[in-house]
C-alpha cells in the first residue's frame, strides 16, 4: 500500500488553490447534448493517465469514473403558526454539486478502490496508485481470484431522452408552481400542514476502461411530490395522504403531465376522509394493489432477493442474504403463473436507465421470473460465471464518483396480463377486502421472506364493490406465499411504472433509484393487521 | 486534513465574495478507509477522499437559498455563492426565519484521535484476519466490514460566527453463518478511536452465536417478555423523538391525547422511576459536533429524567413562539443503566425472549410510535434463568415508548450501534409484553 502524507497534500492544495478559468466539471461536461455520439476528449485524455498509471503498477484491470452530480430541490411547507390558525409558509431551494473521480483496479486478483475530488493528472496518477496498493494489500486474504465476465468494447455517448433540461428551468416557476398546489391542499380548512416538492437529479458519468470503452453519458431524473396531514386532537391521531407522482427519467416536460392543480385538491378532500375513516378489520382478505403502492412490494420481495450478491453472501452483514440460493435458479416457483418479471435498464422513464452500467456494459433486458419460477438474477461482470453465465446483465452502479460500484437493483418490473383485463374486473372478483394506493410503511426480513406493508391509502371492497376509506391497514406475507396467492393482474392499458430514489445497500452504505412497472394486481387471502 | 487556520481561510474567502447581507459557510473534509469482506476473504477495500462547502444565504427580507459545491478554485467558491444568492433572490421570504447567531462560545469535544486519522488498511486487516480465522476454525463463513473516518468541519458566518471541529470514527462488525445457513451470529463494536476495535473479541461473540443458534426452534408468536441486547436498544432509543414541535401539533408520542392543541407530555411521569434518556454530545465516545444543527452550542440535555419527561426540543424559532429556550441538539443517546449485567437480566428471567439486534424498522404510528421490524442474528428462548434453546426470527409491532414504560430491568450502558440509528450509550434490558407478531423463516 502506498504511504505518505497524501491527504495534507491534497487537503492543502485542494482548500487554497486559486485557479482562474471556466469551472473544470463544466468544461468536461459541457450543456446537455443529445446528438453527440462521442465523448468529450479532455475526458479521455484525463482517463488516459489512470489506464497507463494502473498498467505501470501491474494492474490487470483498470476503470475510471470522472462524474458530476447535481441535485436541486424546490418546495413548500404551508404549517399553522403557534396557537393560531394562520399559515407560516415556508419556502426552501437548495443547489448541490459533487464532481470527483474513482479508480477501481485488478491487481493480484483483488480489487482496489480509490477517489478523489480533485480531478487533474497528477492527482489521478496517485490515486491509481493509492488503488494499486489496496488490492496488492488485500490479496492475501480473498476468497477466490477475481474473474470478469467478457465485455464489449464501446465509444459512444448517451442521454436520457428529455426535451427540456430541467436545470434551465428557473427556480422562480417550480416555486410557483409549487405555491399554487400547497394552496390549494391547504384551502381545506381541515388540513393541518401541506407540503409541495419538486426534485431534479442529474449524474454526468464518465467511464473508460483498460478493456478500451470510453463512455459519456447523462441521466436525468425529476421527483415530485404533494402531501397533506391532517390531526384530530380529541381522538390522539394524525393521517397523512400522498400525491405520490412517479418519479421518472425524462425532462421538464413531464411537469405539466403531472397535473398538480387537481390532485392537489383531491389529496387535501382524501386526507380529511382518512382521518374519519374506520379501521380495518384484521383477517384474510384479498388485496387488489394499484402500481403505486405494488411496486414498493416488488422492490422489496422480488427485486433485493434476486439479487447475485446477496445469494452468494456478499451483503451477509448489512443487507442480508436471499432465500433464492443459487440451487434454486431454473426450478423454484416464487408466484403463480400470472407472475412473469423482468430485469430492465433499457425501458423508457425508468429510473435506473442507462445505455451502459457502471462495469461499462451495454443494458439489456432480461427475465426473472417466468409463469412463476425463478430463472435469473441480476449480475455484474465479476459474478457472472458464478451462476454458470458468460455475460454479465448489466447491473453494476455506484452511487459517487467516491463510491465502489457494485451489483444494484435494475428497473425490476411485473408484465401485464395479455388480455384486457380491468381494475374492476379485478375488483369485481373480491368479496372482501381492501384496495391499497401508495406506499406507507415497509419492513421485510433479511432474507426477503416475512414482510409487512402499509400504503398511503385504503378502500374497502365488498361485494364486488370498490367502498369507503379505511385506515389502519398493513398486511403480513412470506414472499412464496404471497406471490402464489396472485391470481389477477389487469392489462397492459393500466401497466404503469413507479420508482424509487433511495435504496440502500452496501458498506459504506449506498442509494440506488430504480422503477417498478406493474398494472393493479389481485392476491387472495393476505392476513391483513390492524396498526395500533 | 483541514487545520483550524485553513478552514477559517476558506471560509472568509468564500464569504468575501457574498453580496447579501447574511452568508453561512459549512465546510466538511473528510477521509475514510474501508475494508469489506465476505465468504472468508476481503471482497472490496476501498480509501477516499472528500470535501464540500456549503453555502447558506439570505437576504434582507428573509428569502433563503442554499448551494454546496466541492470544486474549490476561487472561481466554482464565488459560482456557489452566486448560485445560493441567485437561488435567496427568487425565492419568498420565510416567516420562520432567525436572525443570524453572532460569535459563539463552542464547547471543546475531544472525539478526534490521531491515530485513527492516520490509520490504513494495514492497520485494520488484523482484525480481517482474526474473524476469518475463527470463522475456519469453526467451519463458518464470516462476513463483515472494518472501517475508520476523520473529518473536519468548520461553520462560520458574517456576523463572526466561527467554529472548527475535528473527529474521528471507528468500527467493526461482523457476521457469522454456518455451513447450512440455517444460523447466524453477529457482534459490533463503535468508537471514536480504531484502538477500542478487536476483532478477535467480535468474531468470538459471533461465532458463539452462530454456534449456540443452530436447530432453532418454532416458538408462537405473541407478547414474551423480552430481554434485548444493547444494539437492540440502540435502535429502539434512536426512533424516540422529542421534537416540541411536532407534540403541540399533534403529531407526536409526547402529543396529549384528548388534549387541546398545544399541549403536551412535558413535565408529567410517563416512565419507570429508573427511566433516564438524555444526549452527551460530550462523551468521547461518541462522534458530536460542538454545535447543533442550527448553529448553538452542544449542551447536555435530558429529555427523560427519572421517569419524568422533562425536555423537549424546540429549534430557536419555535423556542421564540413557544418562549423556550432553544435547543442545541438531540443525538448522542444515553439511556441510563442500572447495576446488572446482561447475565443478571437472563438469570432473573423465568420465561423471556432474548434478541441480539433488529432490523429493517419503520413507524406505523407517530401517536403511539408503533415501530415495526424483525429480529435477526441470533434470538434464544430464556426459561428459569437459563439460555434453553434458539428460536426463529420474528417480525414485531412493538413502539420503543411501550419497550421503555414495560422495563423492569437494566444493565450498564455501553457504546453500540444496531442498523437503523446511530451509535448510543445504551444497556440491555428486560421489558414485558413486547409484541412479536408472527415468525420468519430468515436467517
Amino acid at each position: 500500500m502506498v504511504h505518505g502524507d497524501f491527504h495534507a497534500r491534497i487537503s492543502r492544495r485542494g482548500f487554497l488553490a486559486g485557479a482562474a478559468g471556466m469551472l473544470l466539471a463544466d468544461r468536461l461536461f459541457g450543456a446537455p447534448d443529445t446528438a453527440a455520439t462521442k465523448p468529450n476528449p479532455e475526458l479521455e485524455k484525463l482517463a488516459a493517465v489512470a489506464l497507463a498509471e494502473a498498467k505501470k503498477q501491474g494492474a490487470s484491470y483498470c476503470d475510471i469514473r470522472i462524474n458530476r452530480y447535481r441535485d436541486q430541490f424546490s418546495g413548500w411547507r404551508f404549517s399553522p403558526q403557534r396557537g393560531s390558525n394562520q399559515t407560516d409558509e415556508v419556502p426552501f431551494v437548495t443547489d448541490n454539486q459533487s464532481f470527483g473521480f474513482g479508480v477501481r483496479v485488478i491487481a493480484k486478483g483483488q480489487w482496489g478502490f480509490a477517489s478523489s475530488p480533485e480531478v487533474n493528472p497528477t492527482e489521478i496518477a496517485r490515486i491509481t496508485r493509492e488503488a494499486v496498493g489496496v488490492a496488492k494489500a488485500n490479496s492475501g486474504f480473498q476468497a477466490s481470484p477475481v474473474k470478469l465476465a467478457p465485455v464489449g468494447k464501446y465509444i459512444d455517448r448517451w442521454a436520457t431522452p428529455h426535451e427540456k433540461d430541467p436545470f434551465a428551468v428557473s427556480v422562480e416557476e417550480k416555486l410557483d408552481l409549487l405555491h399554487g398546489a400547497a394552496t390549494t391542499i391547504k384551502k381545506n380548512p381541515k388540513v393541518m400542514t401541506a407540503f409541495g416538492f419538486l426534485g431534479f437529479h442529474s449524474e454526468d458519468k464518465y467511464f473508460a476502461s483498460s478493456e478500451g470503452s470510453s463512455i459519456q453519458q447523462y441521466v436525468i431524473q425529476v421527483y415530485p411530490n404533494l402531501g397533506a396531514v391532517a390531526v384530530d386532537f380529541q381522538k390522539g391521531v394524525s393521517r397523512s395522504r400522498s400525491y405520490q407522482v412517479a418519479p421518472q427519467a425524462r425532462g421538464w416536460e413531464y411537469v405539466p403531465i403531472m397535473n398538480f392543480g387537481e390532485n392537489a385538491k383531491r389529496i387535501a378532500d382524501e386526507v380529511v376522509e382518512h382521518l374519519a375513516a374506520p379501521p380495518v378489520t384484521a383477517g384474510k382478505k384479498d388485496l387488489v394493489l394499484l402500481p403505486s403502492h405494488l411496486c414498493l412490494t416488488i422492490h422489496e420481495s422480488i427485486g433485493h432477493s434476486t439479487e447475485l450478491d446477496r445469494a452468494l453472501g456478499y451483503e451477509a452483514n448489512y443487507a442480508g442474504t436471499s432465500f433464492l440460493t443459487t440451487d434454486k435458479m431454473g426450478k423454484f416457483r416464487v408466484g403463480s403463473e400470472l407472475m412473469n418479471i423482468f430485469g430492465d435498464r433499457t425501458s423508457e422513464l425508468a429510473l435506473s436507465t442507462v445505455k451502459y452500467d457502471d462495469d461499462g456494459v451495454k443494458t439489456t433486458r432480461f427475465p426473472i421470473i417466468e409463469k412463476g419460477i425463478f430463472t435469473h438474477y441480476q449480475t455484474i461482470r465479476d459474478q457472472a460465471h458464478l451462476v454458470g453465465e458468460t455475460e454479465s446483465r448489466g447491473c453494476c452502479y455506484a452511487d459517487s464518483w467516491a463510491s465502489v460500484p457494485f451489483q444494484r437493483m435494475p428497473n425490476v418490473w411485473l408484465a401485464p396480463s395479455d388480455k384486457p383485463v380491468t381494475l374492476d374486473e379485478l375488483i369485481a372478483g373480491v368479496d372482501d377486502g381492501v384496495l391499497i394506493e401508495g406506499t406507507g410503511s415497509y419492513s421485510i426480513d433479511q432474507q426477503r421472506y416475512n414482510f409487512q406493508f402499509g400504503g398511503d391509502a385504503f378502500w374497502e371492497i365488498k361485494g364486488g364493490k370498490k367502498g369507503n376509506m379505511i385506515s389502519r391497514v398493513a398486511y403480513q406475507s412470506r414472499t412464496p406465499d404471497f406471490w402464489q396467492a396472485l391470481d389477477g393482474v389487469a392489462g397492459s392499458a393500466y401497466w404503469q411504472q413507479y420508482g424509487l430514489p433511495n435504496d440502500g445497500k452496501g458498506e459504506p452504505m449506498q442509494t440506488n433509484a430504480m422503477s417498478h412497472g406493474c398494472a393493479p394486481s389481485r392476491f387472495r387471502q393476505i392476513n391483513v393487521i390492524v396498526t395500533d | 486534513m483541514l487545520s483550524k487556520q485553513e478552514a477559517q481561510k476558506l471560509a472568509e474567502k468564500v464569504m468575501s465574495f457574498a453580496k447579501l447581507p447574511e452568508c453561512r459557510v459549512f465546510v466538511t473534509s473528510s477521509e475514510n478507509v474501508f475494508i469489506r469482506f465476505a465468504n472468508n476473504g476481503i471482497t472490496t477495500s476501498g480509501y477516499q477522499v472528500s470535501h464540500t462547502v456549503g453555502i447558506a444565504s439570505t437576504t434582507e427580507d428573509k428569502r433563503s437559498g442554499n448551494a454546496s459545491v466541492t470544486e474549490l478554485t476561487d472561481d466554482a467558491l464565488r459560482r456557489g455563492v452566486e448560485q445560493a444568492e441567485m437561488l435567496a433572490k427568487i425565492s419568498k421570504p420565510s416567516p420562520e426565519d432567525m436572525p443570524p447567531l453572532g460569535p459563539q462560545k463552542y464547547p471543546e469535544i475531544a472525539n478526534f484521535d490521531s491515530g485513527t486519522a492516520e490509520a490504513r488498511g494495514e492497520n485494520m486487516i488484523g482484525h480481517v484476519k482474526a474473524i476469518i480465522d475463527e470463522a475456519r476454525s469453526r467451519k463458518l463463513t464470516a462476513a463483515g466490514f472494518v472501517q475508520r473516518g476523520a473529518s473536519w468541519t468548520a461553520v462560520a458566518n458574517k456576523a463572526g460566527l466561527f467554529g472548527y471541529h475535528p473527529h474521528t470514527d471507528a468500527s467493526l462488525s461482523n457476521t457469522m453463518r454456518n455451513s447450512g445457513g440455517t444460523s447466524s451470529g453477529w457482534a459490533t463494536q463503535v468508537s471514536t478511536t480504531i484502538k477500542d476495535l478487536n476483532g478477535a473479541a467480535a468474531a468470538k461473540i459471533s461465532a458463539d452465536k452462530c454456534v449456540r443458534g443452530e436447530n432453532k426452534q418454532r416458538l408462537e408468536p405473541g407478547k414474551y417478555t423480552v430481554i434485548l441486547e444493547p444494539a437492540a436498544v440502540s435502535d429502539l432509543i434512536g426512533f424516540i423523538s422529542f421534537f416540541g414541535r411536532s407534540a403541540e401539533q399533534g403529531q407526536s408520542w409526547l402529543s396529549k391525547k384528548g388534549g387541546k392543541p398545544g399541549e403536551t407530555l412535558l413535565g408529567e411521569k410517563v416512565f419507570p422511576e429508573y427511566i433516564t434518556l438524555r444526549s452527551d454530545p460530550f462523551n468521547p465516545k461518541l462522534t458530536a459536533a460542538p454545535w447543533g444543527p442550527g448553529l448553538l452550542p452542544h449542551e447536555k440535555v435530558t429529555w427523560i429524567e427519572n421517569g419524568v419527561v422533562k425536555n423537549l426540543f424546540y429549534d430557536r424559532f419555535w423556542a421564540q413562539k413557544a418562549g423556550k429556550k432553544p435547543t442545541a441538539g438531540s443525538g448522542s443517546l444515553v439511556l441510563e443503566g442500572q447495576d446488572h449485567t446482561l447475565a443478571d437480566l437472563i438469570k432473573s428471567a423465568d420465561k423471556a425472549i432474548l434478541v441480539t439486534r433488529l432490523w429493517y424498522m419503520r413507524i406505523l404510528q407517530p401517536q403511539t410510535l408503533q415501530v415495526t421490524g424483525t429480529t435477526r442474528d441470533g434470538v434464544f428462548l430464556v426459561e428459569k434463568g437459563e439460555i434453553t434453546q434458539p428460536l426463529m426470527n420474528f417480525r414485531w409491532n412493538e413502539s420503543p415508548v411501550r419497550v421503555l414504560q414495560n422495563t423492569k430491568m437494566l444493565a450498564q450502558p455501553v457504546v453500540t450501534q444496531g442498523a437503523e440509528t446511530g451509535a448510543s450509550l445504551a444497556p440491555a434490558l428486560m421489558a414485558t409484553d413486547f409484541n412479536f407478531a408472527s415468525i420468519s423463516d430468515a436467517v
